[in-house]
């Protein structure tokens, strides 16, 4: 069971203590095998959990086991991509009623903030058998509109880059707060003992605003932080075996450590050496087991056009795509692709006219792919996929060197896939510009709280106590799962 | 199993025959209603249900209509008795819907003998001031005393001495960050040998006076100060406040008195004829990050970074989560909004200049007026020779201009009247000026700016003349301004002393360090001792608030509080102390005994194995391996990082590695950006600086084992120990990794190996990142 209302401490370890006589995991029989071998036990039998990542039950049955969130960083426009907004073309150039904008506060008010409506450039059709609204950016989408929940009502607090994709990914847009993937690797473990639980995948041309905080643990364990798998060099940092070093010197180095740390634990009894053997054991499995996972050799010819992929070896989102699917077949738990530049003001390299398209080529087929091939596998009931950035884009347009649009955050556009979700509807109603929900507004927390739901988890019940708070990614003012959202 | 079960079973070994025992408020019934009640039923009026409070006496005992939720003496006209035991879930507290499970056997029976015996309240603990415990001990002894104590109560006894080897490495390790050199341990072992106490102390004295002490507890303190080395959000840029650092080492090893140190950091600037060191001290509130994204509004972040002042110095100094009151009344402590600004209202009125800094030797007024005069002549010059310039200008041919640098370049394509002047500079030093009098003038001149203008700077606080006005924020949001307020401190605590007029920063700092305060030194002795053995005596180190745990040896706490303060305040005295006491010097092996009776050493019958930190699972590596800098202070270095990882964030920096000795610095002096910290720190949980961290948690994981197995850096460093191995032996190496000689078992495992393989092994050792 998740551990609830834990104290972060080294009470952790007494909890740890508490909860494992029942449950010895892989890493405690590899252990006393170990022992057996050795011909000796040890002192006083340790007894706490040696995996600190090892599976573990939620509070009710899960529907879905693993997660792919697909983070358009930046903020996408969903008025150029899913919300078709006609009055918005009748009324371009013309000021958005006051009505709307009253007391509300937006990025760059100072400088290249407008109020003029904003037409989109873009052509939009209805597809698939739910009709769902896609513009011509996005063909490969159109594609899958049957088998995804298109949510155009999404809010969040925060208009700024970095505060709103920590809010995204913690719930909070303070700092120190864990994100999504630790919580639900803290709270279930993972399913995969040769790679890390939370792994993040990078494309565009930089990292992410906030950089490593979006993936940080905050206030849990580093165990459950986010791992980038990098697509040039090691895949994880100091992964490789030192080129000097040969395959068999690692073992014996690995084998030695263990055998002198085995030495240390009879002498001291001290739980954490036992832990320390497992994760050498299982740092040495990464060191094949990553490598093998980003030699994508064995996928086919088929699987790569269908993601889209040119050139297997070159980094890409599209090749991103694909390693998700390859992670989640190997049982690991949350995987978080994130893709930069979505940030489409207006100026010289942001713009909506030709940079927003270069954007959807990069990413719309492979998501796309990503969806129908999790479905072919028959890894998609498992598997919840999420699309969406950090916010969304204003109905007004922005003017600097040519016309875009500011950031938004009353009503943007995400979409689910998998793991329990309707397939082909589109939930929420915005306005006649899509500047705020009319019907059925889902919030940040909302979202989160609907995720956790799918993967066993109550979302009020998953929390850890720091400084005297209970604090949890949903936050303290009360969150709902979309029961309309989910199958 | 929720924390108030833990706290009983550690309790309950100890308690004395249940029939009889005399319940405390404190000790037994406040952590089950702070638990399971306040939250509806506590301090803040907005959140409170039925408008029934049961943090006071008045509130739990109030008539109302007939019904009291605790009658003393009462147990059957008692509601809350009534109500904790009920089978109808709508009657049931704490109710279903809470999440909360009901209060076991063991709670309800405590609260049954407490309503029973009259449901006496008392302050909470950490709101009264420590009293010194009636002792006969003095010193270390009184330490012993009382963890003897408790230990005896539980019918356990201390572990042995710890192995002289051991005790050397761990005193080291805790005291200065670094394990003793082969000779030190030499000349330790053969003193233990005459007399153990006295080579003992002798290690102390020596360890606490030299320079080392302050990287070590200065890295303490950093760590509470949230210092890193750049803005932190999206852009993250470099920032110069390492003179803050400096100053933190500096003043603790001078062991400047805390109080003092306090002052200095909180207000140094407005202290009367301030100096430079300590206007340096106040980039202890600099330390907040700094936004500097496009399309922002600055008044937000500005207003971000004094809430988490507010809340930095509630959490260090206090143990109080006053950050809580930001939006609302606390929910469990007694603080009031307007409370916290009242406390913001201090934090508020500081504008964020850097200052230059120095070196002492530097005259700089009559540097900054030879320069001054040498601007004057250099001007005049060039005006007197201009048309000398105008004539080689223009004898310029294409080819010429070719062999030009790019900054004369650019200056000859400015037109002349619009010429800067050092764009002047730059072509009188390029033409005409390249030799004699210009030459000398402009040289010195360039010398000076280096001095002068691109010297160090470090952030700082500087107090505005006007104040700004304050105001209660509705649910903490900036755009909601309400009520306007003035400086203040809460009322739960003792009174802010100030002599007349608007109180300042100043004013707090010294309400902060005030022997009245019944917080401040407690929460620093708690804080230390949780250096020394992995967990404070109040477990919740940065909550002495209705939700922080009991402390597992209040005497002993407070004892140690009241020493802090009559020793003038002094850190040195007090590790003194703790590290001479037999508490610390037992060994940290567990056996059956303990592991059946006291699984989690709370009553301390042995020491505590502790992974090192992260700076110094580095320095270890460094000095086992002989390659260690002991430079101390200086500006941040650049030691080797695995490529690309200074790519996670928006910008990518450069990390321009250091040269020479730089690179083999302590871990500390590493450059840290908040948005891609070095790797080899954060995987061992250095905290990246973005708000204050007053313990760091201890993971233990597969990446950590990859870093010390194959980062270039660790590598380097079992290169260097395994050229000690082949002249010294495996013997002397294993010694310089773990202070001990190994047995003949672990010798032979290591000699089966290639030496280098052993000389990696032995920096992966569990026991080598250890402080046993």
């Amino acid at each position: 069971m998740i551990p609830m209302n834990s104290e972060i401490t080294l009470r952790d370890v007494t909890r740890r203590h508490f909860f494992s006589r029942c449950s010895l995991g892989i890493g405690s029989i590899a252990l006393s095998s170990l022992l057996a071998k050795e011909g000796r036990a040890v002192a006083a039998a340790p007894t706490h959990r040696r995996n600190p990542l090892e599976p573990k039950a939620g509070h009710f049955p899960a529907k879905a086991k693993n997660v792919i969130f697909l983070f358009m960083a930046g903020g996408p426009s969903q008025l150029d991509l899913f919300e078709h907004k006609p009055k918005l073309t009748e009324l371009n150039g013309r000021p958005i009623p006051e009505s709307y904008t009253a007391g509300k506060r937006f990025a760059f008010m100072d400088s290249s903030h407008r109020s003029n409506l904003l037409a989109t450039r873009r052509t939009f059709k209805q597809h698939g058998k739910s009709g769902a609204w896609v513009s011509d950016l996005l063909p490969y989408t159109a594609g899958i509109v049957d088998l995804i929940s298109i949510v155009t009502t999404c809010k969040t607090e925060l208009f700024n880059h970095a505060p709103a994709k920590l809010y995204m990914n913690t719930g909070s847009g303070q700092f120190g707060r864990p994100s999504m993937g630790s919580w639900i690797t803290y709270g279930l473990g993972s399913e995969c003992d040769d790679l890390p639980g939370f792994v993040v995948l990078q494309s565009g041309p930089r990292g992410p605003r906030g950089g490593a905080v979006l993936w940080g643990s905050g206030v849990l364990p580093t165990t459950y932080q986010g791992v980038p798998l990098r697509n040039q060099g090691d895949p994880i940092v100091n992964l490789s075996t030192p080129q000097a070093i040969d395959p068999a010197r690692q073992r014996q180095l690995v084998d030695a450590v263990r055998e002198l740390n085995l030495k240390r634990l009879q002498v001291t009894g001290d739980d954490e050496i036992s832990t320390r053997i497992n994760a050498y054991e299982m740092a040495y499995r990464m060191q094949t087991s990553a490598p093998e996972l980003m030699d994508t050799s064995d996928e086919s010819q088929a699987t790569l056009d269908l993601y889209g992929i040119k050139n297997p070896r070159e980094s890409s989102f599209a090749r991103n795509c694909l390693l998700a699917r390859r992670l989640v077949e190997r049982g690991v738990r949350f995987v978080q692709l994130y893709d930069t530049n979505w940030d489409h003001h207006g100026g010289p390299t942001e713009n909506l006219k030709k940079h927003l398209p270069e954007k959807c080529r990069d990413i719309d087929q492979p998501c796309a792919a990503l969806v129908r091939d999790l479905k072919q596998r028959g890894l998609l009931d498992d598997t919840i996929v999420v699309w969406g950035g950090e916010f969304g884009r204003t109905p007004m347009g922005e003017v600097r060197e040519s016309t875009g649009r500011n950031h938004h955050i009353d009503a943007f556009t995400m979409w689910f896939a998998g793991g329990g979700f309707k397939a082909g509807q589109v939930y929420g109603k915005t306005d006649e510009f899509g500047f705020g929900a009319v019907e059925n507004p889902v919030h940040v927390h909302d979202v989160h709280a609907t995720i956790l739901r799918q993967l066993g988890i109550d979302h009020e019940r998953l929390s850890v106590r720091s400084q005297g708070l209970d604090f949890r990614l949903t936050g303290v003012d009360p969150a709902k799962v979309v029961k309309d959202l989910l199958t | 199993m929720n924390r108030v079960c833990l706290i009983l079973a550690m309790y309950l070994p100890t308690a004395s025959s249940p029939a009889d025992e005399i319940i405390s408020f404190n000790r037994h019934i406040r952590p089950i209603l702070a638990e399971n009640c306040f939250a509806c039923h506590g301090f803040d009026p907005k959140h409170r249900e039925a408008g029934l409070r049961l943090d006071t006496f008045a509130g739990a005992t109030d008539d109302r209509d007939g019904v009291r939720a605790v009658m003393p003496g009462d147990l059957e006209k008692s509601e809350l008795w009534a109500r904790i035991q009920s089978d109808d879930p709508d009657l049931l507290m704490p109710p279903p819907s809470s999440h909360k499970p009901a209060l076991s056997p063991a709670q309800r029976a405590l609260i049954k003998k407490w309503i029973e015996q009259g449901a006496k309240y008392e302050t909470h603990w950490a709101f009264v001031p420590p009293v010194r415990p009636p002792v006969k001990h003095d010193g270390p002894a009184a330490i012993d005393y009382f963890i003897t104590q408790k230990l005896g109560e539980a019918g356990l006894a201390m572990s042995p001495e710890a192995a002289p080897e051991q005790l050397l490495r761990r005193v080291s390790l805790d005291l200065i960050g670094l394990p003793p050199t082969p000779d030190e341990a030499d000349e330790f072992l053969k003193a233990y040998r005459q007399d153990a106490d006295a080579a003992y102390r002798a290690a102390v004295e020596r360890l606490l006076a030299g320079p080392h002490y302050g990287e070590r507890w200065g890295r303490w303190w950093l760590d509470q100060a949230r210092y890193a080395d750049s803005n932190g959000y999206s852009i993250d840029a470099p920032r110069q406040i390492w003179k803050y650092r400096d100053w933190v080492i500096g003043a603790l090893n001078a062991d400047m008195p805390f109080d003092r140190f306090t002052v200095e950091q909180l207000a140094g600037d407005l202290l009367p004829g301030a100096e430079e060191s300590q206007k340096i001290a106040t980039g202890f509130h600099r330390n907040t990050q700094i936004n500097q994204e496009g399309g922002i509004d600055k008044e937000q972040f500005r207003i971000d970074s004094v809430f988490d002042r507010v809340a930095t110095t509630g959490t260090v100094w206090l143990g109080l989560t006053i950050g809580c009151a930001q939006c609302h009344d606390h929910k469990f402590d007694p603080i009031e909004q307007k409370e916290y600004y009242r406390l913001f209202a201090f934090l508020n009125n500081q504008d964020e200049p850097t200052l230059k800094v120095f070196d002492p030797g530097v005259d700089v007024s009559g540097l900054t007026s030879e320069f001054k005069k040498l601007e004057a002549e250099i001007a005049a010059y060039m005006k007197d020779h201009a048309e000398e310039l105008a004539q080689w200008e223009s004898g310029l041919t294409p080819e010429i201009k070719k062999s030009l640098s790019s900054t004369i370049v650019k200056a000859l394509a400015v037109p002349v009247k619009k010429r800067s002047f050092a764009q002047q500079r730059t072509l009188f030093a390029g033409g005409i000026g390249g030799v004699g009098e210009f030459r000398q003038l402009n040289d010195r001149y360039a010398e000076l700016d280096v001095v002068l203008n691109q010297g160090v700077s470090t952030m700082v606080l500087r107090e505005l003349p006007t104040p700004r006005k304050t105001t209660v924020y509705i649910k903490g949001d900036f755009t909601r301004p309400g009520e306007e307020v003035g400086p203040g401190t809460p009322a739960v605590l003792h009174p802010l002393e100030r002599p007349t007029g608007r109180p300042t920063r100043l004013d707090l700092a010294k309400w902060l360090v005030s022997p009245r305060n019944p917080l401040t030194a407690r929460v620093l002795m708690n804080r230390v001792w949780q250096q020394y053995f992995g967990r404070g005596i109040v477990e919740t180190e940065n909550d002495y608030g209705m939700q922080g745990t009991a402390p597992s040896h209040p005497e002993l706490l407070d004892w140690l509080a009241v020493e802090f303060m009559s020793k003038r305040w002094s850190l040195k005295e007090m590790h003194r102390l703790i590290v001479t006491s037999r508490t610390y010097r037992q060994s940290s092996s567990t056996r059956p005994e303990l592991r059946a009776k006291d699984p989690n050493n709370y009553l301390l019958a042995r020491q505590q194995r502790l992974r090192l930190d992260a700076e110094v699972v580095r320095d270890v590596a460094l000095a086992a391996s002989g390659l260690l800098s002991t430079k101390v202070g200086g500006p941040p270095v650049y030691p080797p990082i695995p490529d690309g990882v200074m790519g996670q964030g928006q910008v990518k920096r450069v990390w321009a590695v250091s040269q020479g000795a730089d690179r083999y610095r302590r871990g500390l002096y590493t450059f840290v950006y908040r948005a891609s910290p070095p790797p080899s720190l954060t995987v061992f949980d250095a905290p990246e600086g973005f708000n204050t961290c007053t313990r760091r948690i201890r993971s233990n994981t597969p990446l950590q084992a990859l870093t010390l197995m194959n980062d270039a850096g660790y590598f380097e460093f079992a290169g260097a120990l395994e050229k000690l191995i082949r002249k010294d032996g495996l013997a002397a190496a294993f010694r310089r990794c773990t202070t001990r000689t190994p047995t003949l078992d672990e010798l032979a495992v290591l000699e089966r190996l290639d030496t280098l393989t052993a000389a990696r092994v032995l920096l992966n050792l569990d026991e080598t990142i250890t402080r046993e």
